[in-house]
């Protein structure tokens, strides 16, 4: 199998402070007085490929430019320049607060996931049983979504993005809040999304995680692919240049997993 | 504009499925569900006729229903302008995550309070109807309300339009609700919904050779021409009493007609605002998830 499922070429993405520095009309007369000119290169010229039936893990530290490398594919920033050529239907892993709404029960935070998702109302209805009963969330799913714990949303977003048959989905952020037992069947279930042809991109900061799922590893710095090449070879070489800045570092460059990034 | 307007309809689904959640979740947690909605007008209600019954001394025959025909249509634009200037960045966090039209939040918003509209005018009837059946008499309402539905599309559309541009708007000041709460405040009575339309024209106040002029400008409001024009297709024309002191003589003064040219002025303005609005709204959507 060597179709492309994602290419990307010389993607830039800027941010305007200029249109987005203020959020109130107070802060736009203050702005006025004092207004310079500055905008963020999050992305400088980035190019890859995640062929179909590849997982490719996304490592670097934070700001690197990971997350709007996931925005630019899920079609959520419009990128200033550069090609972006996605071959199947996108799917990225929704989290509480996005996808779900605390008052709304499991079935009914389904359904809006799975149409937003791109399926239409009877196929949600017809996957359901199937979402459920990955999701293991069983009886709670006549329960409004805020008597969740994390760990059951994490798993309801994962169960639903996994059957709205995306060739390409998209994972911000590890999914190290579900136990052994589900991470086990995440990546069963991932394995098998990949032997049907899906591509998945990943963003962690959990190294093992990487090492266990990625087929290949691509490694952001300051908005530029660093390296991009196996597995082992990117992992190590990203552990060995954090260490070298010392142990003053965050977890993360320390290698060791987070959960919020925000 | 078109591009845009074919990639909604591609997502028609979502847009129905987003209105069934809006309806959801605004009566999720309260037991008497749709009766919250209509207590706000029934109170309206009973506070004006209370007052003009007995504190002003104006005995007008069933007043309630004329409060009730402006009312609501009022109510329709007010909750929808004040939901939809809060729609976009309610789901701030999902627009980060995920692609889809964002006109479906606003457009959503807007669909959802129609839908109870729809319900309260209904009800409204009913009530026409009951009252008509314990005291019988002319009939309960007019033959030309059969021209509701033109009424309603044009309100939704200038209802649409504004709530598009003020939630486009709202997304990067966010200032803008508590300006467009304070001018929804100043509007209600800026508009003939707790008063008659006439009673601007025979305001004593204003010198009789500029009535005319003023009755015509307080029209081209588009919101006081669809409010005065729910009154006179759904209800008999009323006499109405001049506001006079309890011991002189009551004048009758003459109902007028509803004004056609300046309807369709009104029809005008709003799709106008809709074409704005929608157009507003798609040049600044890209823009939302930048915001800090």
């Amino acid at each position: 199998m060597n179709e492309v499922a994602i290419r990307v070429r010389n993607l830039v993405k800027e941010f305007d402070l200029i249109h987005s520095g203020y959020s109130s009309l107070k802060g736009m007369l203050l702005w006025w007085k004092h207004r310079r000119r500055e905008t963020v290169r999050a992305l400088k010229g980035v190019s890859l490929e995640v062929r179909k039936g590849e997982c490719v893990g996304v490592i670097g530290k934070n700001g690197a430019g990971k997350s709007t490398l996931l925005g630019v594919l899920a079609r959520v920033y419009k990128p200033n320049s550069g090609e972006v050529e996605l071959n199947g239907r996108v799917a990225p892993l929704l989290e509480l607060g996005a996808g779900f709404h605390p008052d709304l029960t499991g079935y009914e935070n389904v359904f809006f996931n799975g149409v937003i998702l791109g399926l239409t109302r009877k196929q949600v209805d017809e996957r359901m049983d199937q979402i459920v009963a990955f999701s293991e969330i069983g009886d709670y799913m006549d329960a409004p979504v805020r008597t969740y714990s994390s760990g059951m949303v994490l798993r309801l977003g994962f169960s639903v993005a996994i059957h709205v048959d995306a060739s390409i989905l998209l994972v911000d952020e590890a999914l190290a809040v579900g136990d052994i037992e589900f991470q086990r069947n995440c990546l069963q279930r991932i394995s098998e999304f990949q032997r049907a042809g899906g591509a998945i991109l990943f963003v962690s900061h959990d190294m093992r995680a990487v090492r266990q799922a990625a087929s290949r590893v691509i490694w952001m710095r300051e908005g530029e692919v660093e390296m991009d090449g196996p597995t082992e070879e990117v992992v190590s070489a990203y552990e060995r240049s954090s260490e070298h800045q010392g142990p003053a570092g965050t977890p993360e460059e320390r290698g060791l997993p987070i959960d919020e990034r925000r | 504009m078109r591009a845009e307007l074919k990639e909604l309809w591609r997502y028609r689904e979502l847009l129905w499925t987003f209105v069934i959640r809006e309806l959801r979740i605004r009566y999720k947690n309260s037991i008497l569900g749709f009766f919250w909605s209509i207590l706000n007008p029934l109170a309206i209600v009973l506070v004006m006729t209370v007052v003009f019954k007995f504190v002003m001394n104006q005995d007008i025959p069933n007043y309630s229903a004329y409060i009730l025909a402006a009312y609501l249509p009022f109510m329709f634009f007010q909750l929808s302008l004040m939901d939809s200037s809060q729609s976009v960045l309610i789901q701030i966090d999902l627009l980060k995550k995920i692609y889809f039209p964002r006109e479906i939040l606003p457009i959503g918003s807007v669909i959802a309070n129609f839908i109870h509209f729809v319900l309260a005018m209904v009800i409204f009837f009913v009530y026409l109807l009951a009252i008509w059946l314990i005291n019988p008499g002319d009939p309960p309402f007019r033959i030309t309300a059969l021209y509701l539905p033109f009424l309603m599309v044009i309100q939704f559309c200038l209802t649409l339009g504004i709530s598009l541009y003020v939630s486009a708007l709202n997304t990067f000041y966010e200032d803008v609700k508590y300006i467009v709460n304070v001018g929804l405040y100043l509007l209600f009575f800026l508009c003939p919904v707790i008063y008659f339309s006439e009673q601007v024209l025979y305001a004593e106040k204003i010198p009789e050779e500029m009535r005319g002029t003023v009755y015509t400008l307080y029209h081209l409001n588009p919101i006081s021409m669809l409010m005065t024009a729910y009154r006179k297709i759904i209800l008999d024309p009323q006499p109405l009493p001049a506001l006079r002191g309890p011991d002189s003589d009551v004048t009758v003064l003459p109902s007028l007609p509803l004004d056609l040219p300046l309807l369709a002025v009104a029809a005008a303005v709003s799709v106008a605002s809709l074409i704005f609005g929608y157009w507003y709204f798609n040049l600044k959507k890209w823009q939302f998830v930048e915001r800090p």
